[in-house]
């Protein structure tokens, strides 16, 4: 005889606000099987727990129904609470009497009372069928790959490296570094970033717990959490990395020149180049869209410079295969393109340029060699006027949200281009200044009085050409004017926006993403570094935008995270999952078609007991299956049976209403 | 429209940040001089703007501004201001600025201001001291306004708000030293 016991929970008023509490507890005591029904203010609190642990022990009971909020708050902490009491957790069952009925009720309290008396008394009807399950364990392999090669991969890669385990680091251009290696200074200090970043990038070379694999794309992922396989495609560089020496010879010689795209297109490189001197691996690559004699088999001087013999034009992309229990999603970001900004000129005036190219412009290493210039007239600019929220903010022609960094990196640019050209005068237009981080405000602070930058509140309405200088008009809100500023150059501070290949990446991995492309995170304050699919996470600007210290420190959260997941040598899981009784399946196999993680293979058994003749049939691969219940649903003769959703399960839930 | 051409020496800036011994481009523009001033509803511009105003380099607008005129030197503002910016000073540096260069603004309340400040100082020049009674009637004689105020008089009279007859002071001369060795500075500096 089944001793049933309910615990109905007030959660503050989000339920007895709605709903009649003690009239629910007294509807669960008219129930046959049930021998205690109680109410508690928050059951999820330590009291309640221990509410319910004494219960089970005084009323010897062999099921247990909360009703209270959504399992998916509390389940696991209830089913702890019955383990503490000596029962299989499994005996569990939840009526979510929060959302299902009292947030959703709130103007009809009577008929959400009733609705949860229901809920509470399907929940019981479930648990009398409810069996003992324990959970399933399974191994590890303890091996991470990180997606991406910038600060946020390098730093996730590095920190899960010195942990002793084994990384994959994948990143799709020739060399590591990512948006960081093109910046000159950051702030809110000036650190040079080169010299911050690139001890970082020898640092993955030389890890020996990473395996670092530029050049290179994931192209499909398979299995679940601790378990997952990965086919990774090497693209042809048509150098062999392990003879190259990276002397140089070949990409001195070369004679094709192709605008640089790590120089934001303002000087050239040629067709075998290595994207940047401090590149890591730095050995070059041949750009396939430009090489002549990839296109039409003439030239091959890089062949003939070469030493070492490393250059070979047969080469051809190459897939290979790992195995690993994680990954990190590291992408970052792109930057909008400011076309769509007619009235400005954009395109059609020379010395309008982005920030990234005004970044790659002061860089000492940058194609000026550190001396911002106007590329109408290779003149260096004494009025330069910045101007903020550049797709930001703008649902006409950009992006709804705040790109979180230009306010910083344009205050930076004031002081660099005063350190750069003393003799200049910096105006920036803004919308608002958010400086929010250690160290920010002052910094600002810092470009408005000692670089004595000009601050002037509005959006810019137009720029027209008179003369050689740009007319840059907008209003000053902070007196109530238009002005009209004479520019020699102008610095558009351009949206951060999600890398275009993001949806691809999210299908292909099977995580989420949303309306702008960036990667979600599973909750956004409590799962920060998470995705919705166990073993996932993300780091960096693939979430949201996000400044270097930002970065760096969610790299290193999703480095616990993945250290935390291989702590074990086998992993625990969710027993909930499908079973396939033999003797019923008719071998059809399209269980195997609807399975949306390719948990279901086939077996083949004996015909009959002692029978030498076999038939096929369908059998689950318990370490990933994920207990969705696609399977049961289309098995036509009912061998698939969902462990913790039996049919005896649902049929009891469905007479008790 | 105010265009802006290149602000590299921003002279009108650093005349009064030098004068007024702060630095206006500690300004952020909150704006709680503004709502802190008395008299900030009758200024052509309040202080928070005419510090926008100095930091674009905006000259004739500031001295032709009655803002500086208007301003009592409360110091309410600058015992308000987060950026510790002395605003007084500020405004004070603008009067003399505006003077030193010749600017008159033909307002009538501007006119009015200016003279009450010259007949003052008169006054402290000729007695060491202030002398009201004669100061009212000279500011009455000036303005042109005879009987300004007059109904306050008796009362004020009966009660001896105003003394008929100046006091003394015993260092009446050592001032007019002051006065003299301040237009002799006045001079060199010129």
């Amino acid at each position: 005889m089944a001793r049933v016991g309910v615990f109905v929970c007030f959660c503050g008023a989000n339920i007895a606000g709605v709903i009649d509490v003690p009239a629910v507890v007294q509807e669960a005591k008219k129930i046959k099987e049930v021998k205690i029904s109680i109410e508690y203010k928050y059951l999820c609190s330590d009291p309640g727990q221990q509410i319910i642990r004494e219960a089970i022990v005084q009323n010897r009971l062999t099921s247990v129904v909360v009703a209270a909020c959504s399992p998916r708050m509390h389940e696991k902490t209830f089913r702890k609470a019955l383990l503490d009491a000596g029962m299989n957790p499994y005996l569990l069952e939840i009526a979510n009497i929060r959302e299902h009925s009292s947030w959703v009720h709130q103007k009809d309290k009577k008929a959400a009372t009733e609705k949860a008396s229901d809920l509470i008394r399907m929940a019981v009807a479930k648990s009398i069928a409810n069996e003992q399950l324990h959970e399933i364990s399974v191994p590890v392999t303890k091996r991470a790959l990180v997606i991406g090669g910038g600060i946020a991969g390098i730093q996730a890669a590095l920190d899960i490296a010195d942990a002793r385990i084994p990384v994959t680091l994948v990143e799709k251009s020739p060399s590591i570094g990512g948006r960081m290696a093109q910046l000159d200074e950051t702030f809110p200090t000036l650190d040079c970033s080169q010299c911050i970043l690139t001890p970082k990038m020898v640092d993955v070379a030389s890890h020996p717990y990473i395996e670092l694999i530029p050049y290179s794309e994931v192209i499909e992922l398979q299995g679940y959490v601790g378990n997952y396989k990965a086919k990774i495609k090497k693209k042809a560089s048509y150098v062999d990395f392990s003879s190259c020496t990276g002397c140089g010879a070949c990409t001195q010689k070369c004679p094709v020149k192709v605008p640089n795209e790590f120089n934001m297109n303002i000087d050239k490189r040629k067709a075998i180049y290595t994207p940047f001197p401090q590149a890591v691996p730095n050995k070059p690559v041949i750009d396939a869209e430009h090489c002549t004699m990839l296109l039409k088999g003439k030239c091959g001087i890089c062949a003939k410079v070469c030493e070492k013999g490393s250059i070979n034009f047969k080469m051809v992309d190459e897939v290979i295969e790992r195995e690993i229990g994680a990954v990190v999603i590291a992408t970052g970001y792109d930057l909008w393109d400011p076309k769509p900004y007619e009235e400005y000129g954009v395109g059609r005036y020379k010395d309008i340029i982005t920030s990234l190219e005004f970044e790659r412009m002061v860089s000492a290493s940058g194609p000026t060699n550190g001396v911002p210039v106007r590329p109408s007239d290779g003149k260096v600019p004494k009025n330069v006027v910045f101007i903020k929220c550049i797709g930001s903010r703008d649902e006409a022609k950009g992006i709804e949200y705040c790109s979180k960094i230009c306010c910083m990196y344009t205050a930076k640019h004031a002081i660099l281009l005063h350190h750069k050209v003393p003799d200049s005068h910096a105006y920036i237009f803004y919308m608002d200044i958010r400086a929010a981080g250690k160290g920010y405000e002052e910094f600002v602070k810092r470009a408005q009085v000692e670089t004595a930058a000009t601050y002037l509140r509005g959006r810019v309405s137009k720029i027209y050409k008179k003369g050689d200088k740009l007319m840059v008009r907008g209003e000053d809100a902070q007196i109530g004017q238009v002005v009209e500023v004479e520019a020699d150059l102008v610095v558009l501070a351009t949206a951060v926006i999600a890398p275009k290949d993001n949806p691809a990446l999210a299908r292909l991995l099977g995580v989420s993403y949303d309306k702008y492309g960036y990667i979600s995170e599973a909750h956004p304050k409590l799962r920060p570094v998470e995705t919705a699919k166990a073993g996932i996470f993300l780091a960096g600007c693939t979430q949201a935008p996000k400044d270097i210290p930002d970065t760096v420190a969610q790299a290193s959260a999703c480095a616990a995270k993945v250290c935390g997941l291989f702590a074990g040598d086998t992993m625990k899981k969710d027993p909930m999952i499908s079973t396939i009784n033999n003797e019923f399946c008719s071998g059809c196999l399209n269980c195997i078609k609807v399975c949306p993680y390719q948990a279901i293979v086939t077996e083949e058994i004996p015909l009959g007991h002692g029978s030498k003749e076999i038939r096929t049939v369908a059998k689950i691969n318990e370490g990933v299956c994920q207990g969705c219940g696609s399977c049961v649903a289309i098995c036509r003769s009912m061998a698939i049976s969902l462990a913790g959703f039996t049919d005896p399960q649902i049929i009891n839930e469905i007479v008790a209403i | 429209m105010i265009t802006l051409g290149l602000l590299e020496k921003n002279t009108f800036l650093e005349a009064v940040n030098k004068k007024s011994g702060t630095n206006v481009l500690e300004c952020y523009q909150c704006g709680k001089c503004v709502s802190t001033c008395p008299v900030s509803g009758y200024m052509d511009f309040p202080p928070r703007e005419i510090m926008q105003m100095i930091k674009l380099g905006l000259k004739e607008e500031c001295y032709m501004a009655n803002s500086m005129w208007f301003c009592l030197t409360c110091s309410a503002c600058s015992g308000r201001c987060p950026r510790e910016i002395d605003v007084p000073a500020v405004m004070e540096a603008i009067r003399h600025l505006a003077i030193e260069e010749n600017y008159r603004s033909e307002n009538k309340k501007v006119k009015d201001i200016r003279k009450f400040h010259d007949i003052f100082l008169d006054m402290i020049k000729r007695y060491g001291r202030n002398y009201e009674l004669r100061m009212m009637a000279e500011f009455n004689i000036r303005t042109r306004n005879l009987f300004k105020d007059m109904h306050l008089a008796p009362k004020a009279l009966l009660k001896g708000k105003i003394p008929i007859g100046h006091e003394s002071t015993k260092s009446a001369k050592a001032i007019q030293k002051m006065y003299k060795l301040a237009e002799k500075l006045e001079k060199d500096m010129k």
